[in-house]
């Protein structure tokens, strides 16, 4: 015993003032993200980056087992499936030939009226590398980031429909904070009324509109696409389809498939061209101010 | 002995390493990509805890301190709050280790459970004092239960499989290497 007090009393002193010292560095890493966020979530953009792309080969394989196995699981109702499936199929052969034809129309009306749709609409494809790891927060990590000129802010769809936001870029990865996440507001439309809403995440799968004006006019069906307000995003591009839950709060049926996100494209968006001077863009000097950025724009497309 | 100890002492805060970024790699495995998916306790939490009232010299602050961390910047969370709660909560079971060892598992489990509720709610309160945007509470009450009902099989994990135990009286004579 005697011997015990001792070594308390010789390691005692060190060990707490090492443990004081932590203390205050991780209190500091804590106050200092409070107060400077951007710059720590940078830090920890760079510490994800450092990371997580080198356990990619360990990832990858874990990751297609648990899929081929769950992949297995649905084999067992292949054949439910594939009567559910032939049937679908009958019912979008109709859709494609009334799509197509729809196309064409759509491009002679087009040539009509000599319109151009948006050119700077394009896309780079990422693939997933990792999930928040907690149920608390919807993200996910993409192996493309400042050095593949991702910019933070941009709009991320699985192909079909909107999945999230670009938030925190590293130099080979970014991050995709989901539509789902309960820090995510999205400006939205819901077409065909017109009405304008924010599609606000709460960590549900579905997740519910807020701020609609008039919840008479949208019912349950209605498409839901971004609105571009505050120029964050491009508009029009597709979210999902308006339901209401049993609580009668609406929500949005989101397109994209959130159950296995495995590729999913960024959308560059160099922001709306904001009219600033009304007075210039009446005496046509506007015209020549445009010029410059239209040169660019232009070099974009072609490549 | 005196030659053998020092390395299995490091071999063990490296196995402790080892183990942490296992736990993490497997949560950022990308498989549960859809909202509301299952609540998993906080595995690294019970392991440091139960490697602290066990073999407090195989997991030493600093170590404990950077794992922490580095669990908070790739779980998302902000950075150092949990951190240091976890970090002070295993101090506190070090510091009751020696009392414990002799000690049935029911009343180390207490004592544990007291600190991870107490490292949930604090971690919680301080947030909505911060008005840090924090989490929806249900889920994060829920983890907190889950974290404490996991315990007793980490410590089984701990005892059985990583033969990490409570040191034998006479193992505490060496304690140069118990600081």
């Amino acid at each position: 015993m005697a011997k015990d007090s001792t070594n308390v009393d010789y390691a005692g002193p060190l060990r707490r003032l090492v443990l004081a010292v932590l203390v205050l560095i991780l209190m500091g890493t804590f106050l200092l993200w409070r107060i400077d966020s951007p710059r720590v979530e940078r830090f920890r953009a760079q510490v994800t980056d450092q990371i997580v792309p080198n356990l990619e080969w360990a990832m990858a394989p874990i990751t297609g087992t648990v899929n081929l196995a769950r992949d297995f699981q649905s084999y067992r109702r292949i054949v439910e499936q594939n009567s559910e499936l032939r049937r679908e199929l009958r019912q979008m052969q109709s859709w494609k030939e009334a799509a197509l034809q729809l196309e064409q129309e759509n491009a002679r009306l087009l040539d009509l009226n000599n319109v151009r749709l948006d050119p700077r609409l394009t896309y780079i494809t990422g693939v997933v590398l990792a999930d928040s790891g907690s149920p608390f927060r919807q993200s996910v990590l993409l192996n493309v980031g400042a050095r593949d000129g991702i910019v933070e802010g941009w709009a991320t769809m699985d192909g079909i429909g909107l999945v999230g936001r670009i938030s925190g870029v590293a130099q080979n990865t970014s991050r995709v904070i989901m539509v789902t996440d309960a820090s995510s507001r999205i400006p939205a439309v819901i077409q065909p009324s017109g009405q304008r809403a924010i599609v606000a995440g709460d960590n549900s799968a579905a997740p519910p509109i807020d701020f609609l004006e008039n919840p008479d006019l949208v019912r349950p069906g209605d498409r839901v696409v971004t609105s571009g307000d505050g120029g964050v995003f491009p508009a029009g591009l597709l979210m999902g389809q308006v339901a209401a839950d049993p609580g009668g709060r609406l929500r949005v049926r989101l397109a994209a498939d959130y159950e296995r996100l495995e590729f999913l494209r960024v959308m560059r968006h160099y922001g709306n061209e904001a009219v600033s001077d009304s007075t210039d863009v009446l005496g046509g000097s506007a015209a020549v101010e445009l010029a410059p950025d239209a040169i660019p724009e232009l070099t974009e497309v072609t490549e | 002995m005196n030659e053998r100890v020092p390395s299995h002492l490091w071999t063990m805060r490296l196995a402790f390493g080892l183990l942490v970024m296992a736990i993490l790699f497997m949560r950022l495995l990308p498989l549960q990509t859809a909202s509301g998916g299952l609540i998993w306790p906080n595995f690294v939490l019970c392991f440091a805890l139960a490697w602290s009232v066990r073999r407090p010299e195989f997991v030493p602050a600093v170590l404990l301190a950077g794992l922490f961390l580095l669990s908070d910047l790739l779980l998302q969370r902000p950075p150092g709050l949990w951190a240091v709660l976890a970090l002070i909560a295993c101090e506190q079971m070090k510091g009751q280790a020696r009392a414990l060892r002799d000690a049935s598992l029911a009343s180390e489990f207490g004592a544990v459970a007291i600190r991870i509720i107490g490292v949930g709610v604090a971690y919680q309160v301080i947030l909505s004092v911060l008005l840090v945007e924090s989490t929806p509470l249900i889920p994060a009450l829920l983890q907190i239960v889950v974290t404490v009902i996991a315990y007793p099989l980490v410590v089984a994990i701990t005892h059985g499989i990583m033969n990490v135990r409570k040191a034998a009286p006479n193992e505490l004579g060496s304690k140069r290497f118990g600081t």
